[in-house]
């Protein structure tokens, strides 16, 4: 047994390494979890490091937990209002879209790599989801901005595609152990996953809310160790119980990402922190667990695989799926492009080792080499093709005006704009003369080009823009005095 | 920053087909949305009918600024349009509406949206002015009016 402080001087240089190459990544263009894989290989046994590293049940347990924390992350920073748009297309990716691209691959694998069609077909479930993490790292990055509904419904859609996945893969696995298993029992275990996975999911967020306003703990430290636990509490229980874990801690994160809550920014930062070291822990372990000389058998019909997975698969997967909606075939044609493939297969491709089919372990190497290529062609070039395909949205300017905002999180106030009504009672009128609600202010006055800042003496006049700070249940009062007509005679 | 910074013919109609308020903001919205500044029209149409709803843009004399801010612009959009009916636009004054400006902000730009929002408003106060714009019969002219206006509007 090897003590504890090597394991810690090993595992604390090579998260070092990982977050320093992580700014390579932005004068590369390579995405941050190649870079990742790519610490950990060299610092595997047949690398420079020379770590002996050879444990699928552990390198698979960290990625368990490592993506729970990033599902949960990625959750908390999806804007509801932006997805809500696009929650059917995403869900049919995620479910049907996924299955397609599992049995393309299945059949591709079968028909012309003469591999028996049970194992074809696990191979592509395996590798069926597109990585949330990849994909929001990609997309969240500087260089890319994109027009519309495509980003929500990518992001949503490598959210929320894992569980299809898993679920995908040890069924597959079932049938492959012991083939007296039927459709039927997988399609209402299918069911079962889902349904279980988001309704707790959902519940558990909403507990999650209250639970975090109610109580009142002594120390502010102590509410991102209780948000970390309930996390986990959310993906263990659900797992529990039969339902998908994943799904409901996504659904979780969703949920307290678009609730008020105390400590919000400070618990927003923990798990921003959280799911990057997640995701270098993960990598590095998965790095780790590949013997890159294993590779090189496996690169012929790697690129095979792949190659058919970019480039008939998955656009085949989201042109069947997304056929009845209003996307153009550009934006299908990206959406197929954004088919970044990440640690979810690897994870995956760690079961059928721990299960002990027979050659798991070539099928690991090949998904291995399978998400390298997906993630270094496929994610270096998304910005290129988002241009050439005409998606792209001119990057947001940042520019410094005398008056920038931000509606209050937790306060009902609001700044509102609104114009003096050219016949309104109140041209020609000061300030306090008006008779505005005591806790509301009129911050300023926009008169033609100029800004004036108001006193309580100041006159409006028609066709004024006036910002003013007020209490939401005080608006229909400050409506009512703008709009009070001026008596003919006066 | 001048209204005609941000207008081009593009954005300007005459004649605007449409018998209420909706079909009006709608079009005008739509028309809006044919820039390359937009990235999410159903954003700003939420955020231009949730502004309506605090309280109607339609500040008097046949004109309305409908307005609102929202981070799916990249800079600020207008559109305007002269109607071919009038429309009845909940106005304050209870005068129907045949001009309409629509004028799209961002979030974190506070202080260039209200600039232009009393611009608009100060220019459209003016009777003169409302009749020469309701007599053009093309966008280019629309546009010509406007500058000459916001030339002489510069000078005084």
């Amino acid at each position: 047994m090897i003590g504890i402080e090597y394991i810690l001087l090993a595992g604390s240089v090579l998260i070092l390494i990982s977050t320093a190459i992580g700014k390579l990544s932005d004068n590369l263009g390579v995405p941050t979890l190649v870079l990742f894989l790519v610490v950990g290989m060299l610092a595997g046994s047949e690398g420079p490091g020379g770590i002996q590293f050879d444990d699928p049940g552990l390198a698979s347990s960290i990625g368990i937990v490592a993506l729970v924390f990033i599902l949960f992350g990625g959750g908390l920073d999806t804007k509801w209002q932006d997805v809500r748009r696009v929650l059917a297309p995403a869900a049919g990716l995620s479910t049907f879209g996924v299955l397609v691209t599992a049995l393309a691959v299945g059949g591709f694998a079968h028909y012309f790599l003469e591999v028996p069609i049970e194992y074809g077909i696990l191979l592509g479930s395996i590798i069926s989801s597109t990585d949330a993490a990849a994909v929001f790292a990609v997309l969240r990055s500087k260089n890319v901005s994109l027009k519309g509904r495509l980003k929500p419904l990518l992001e949503l859609e490598s959210g929320s595609n894992d569980p299809t996945a898993v679920f995908l893969t040890v069924g597959l696995l079932a049938i492959i152990r012991t083939p007296e298993t039927t459709l039927v029992n997988l399609l209402s275990l299918f069911v079962v996953q889902m349904g279980l996975g988001g309704v707790l999911g959902y519940f558990m967020g909403r507990a999650m809310v209250v639970l975090l306003n109610r109580l009142r703990f002594s120390y502010e430290g102590i509410y991102p160790v209780f948000a970390l636990a309930f996390a986990c509490l959310i993906y263990a229980s659900t797992a529990v119980l039969g339902g998908s874990g994943f799904l409901a801690v996504y659904i979780a994160g969703i949920v307290l990402g678009n609730s008020t809550f105390v400590q919000r920014k400070s618990l927003f930062r923990f798990f921003d922190g959280l799911a990057w070291l997640s995701q270098i822990g993960m990598f590095l372990a998965l790095g780790l667990q590949v013997f890159p000389s294993r590779l090189v058998p496996v690169m012929t019909i790697g690129l095979l695989v792949s190659g058919f997975l970019m480039f008939v698969a998955r656009p085949l997967s989201v042109f069947i799926t997304l056929a009845p909606t209003t996307f153009d075939w550009r934006e299908k044609l990206f959406i197929s492009w954004v088919g970044l493939r990440g640690s979810v297969p690897i994870i995956l491709a760690t079961f059928p080792l721990l299960a002990g089919i027979p050659r798991a372990d070539l099928l690991f190497n090949l998904v291995f080499f399978i998400v390298l290529t997906s993630a270094l062609l496929q994610g270096w070039s998304i910005p290129l093709v988002a241009r050439l395909l005409g998606l792209a949205a001119p990057l947001e300017r940042k520019k410094s005006h005398p008056l920038e905002f931000e509606p209050v999180v937790g306060s009902d106030t609001e700044l509102v704009d609104l114009t003096v009504p050219y016949h309104s009672d109140v041209v020609g009128r000061s300030i306090v003369e008006l008779g505005l609600p005591s806790n509301s202010l009129i911050v300023l006055i926009g008169r033609g080009d100029q800004y004036l800042v108001p006193s309580g003496g100041s006159v409006l006049e028609a066709g004024d823009t006036i910002l003013i700070l007020v209490n939401k249940a005080d608006l229909p009062q400050v409506r009512e005095i703008l709009s009070r007509r001026k008596a003919p005679d006066d | 920053m001048k209204i005609t910074d941000i207008l081009t013919e593009q954005f300007i109609k005459t004649g605007l087909p449409g018998a209420t308020k909706e079909d009006v903001l709608n079009a005008l919205i739509d028309l809006a949305a044919t820039s390359d500044k937009v990235q999410d029209k159903e954003k700003i149409r939420e955020a231009i009918f949730e502004r309506e709803k605090i309280m109607s843009t339609g500040v008097g004399s046949g004109f309305a600024i409908p307005h609102g801010k929202t981070d799916a612009v990249t800079d600020i959009v207008g559109a305007l349009a002269v109607t071919a009916q009038p429309i009845d636009y909940k106005s304050l004054d209870e005068q129907p509406v045949r001009i309409v400006f629509l004028l799209i902000g961002r979030d974190s730009m506070v202080g260039p949206h209200i600039k232009l929002l009393s611009r608009i408003s100060r220019l459209m106060n003016k009777e003169e002015f409302r009749s020469r714009l309701l007599g053009a019969r093309s966008p280019s002219e629309v546009l010509d009016i406007l500058r000459q206006e916001e030339a002489t509007y510069l000078e005084a």
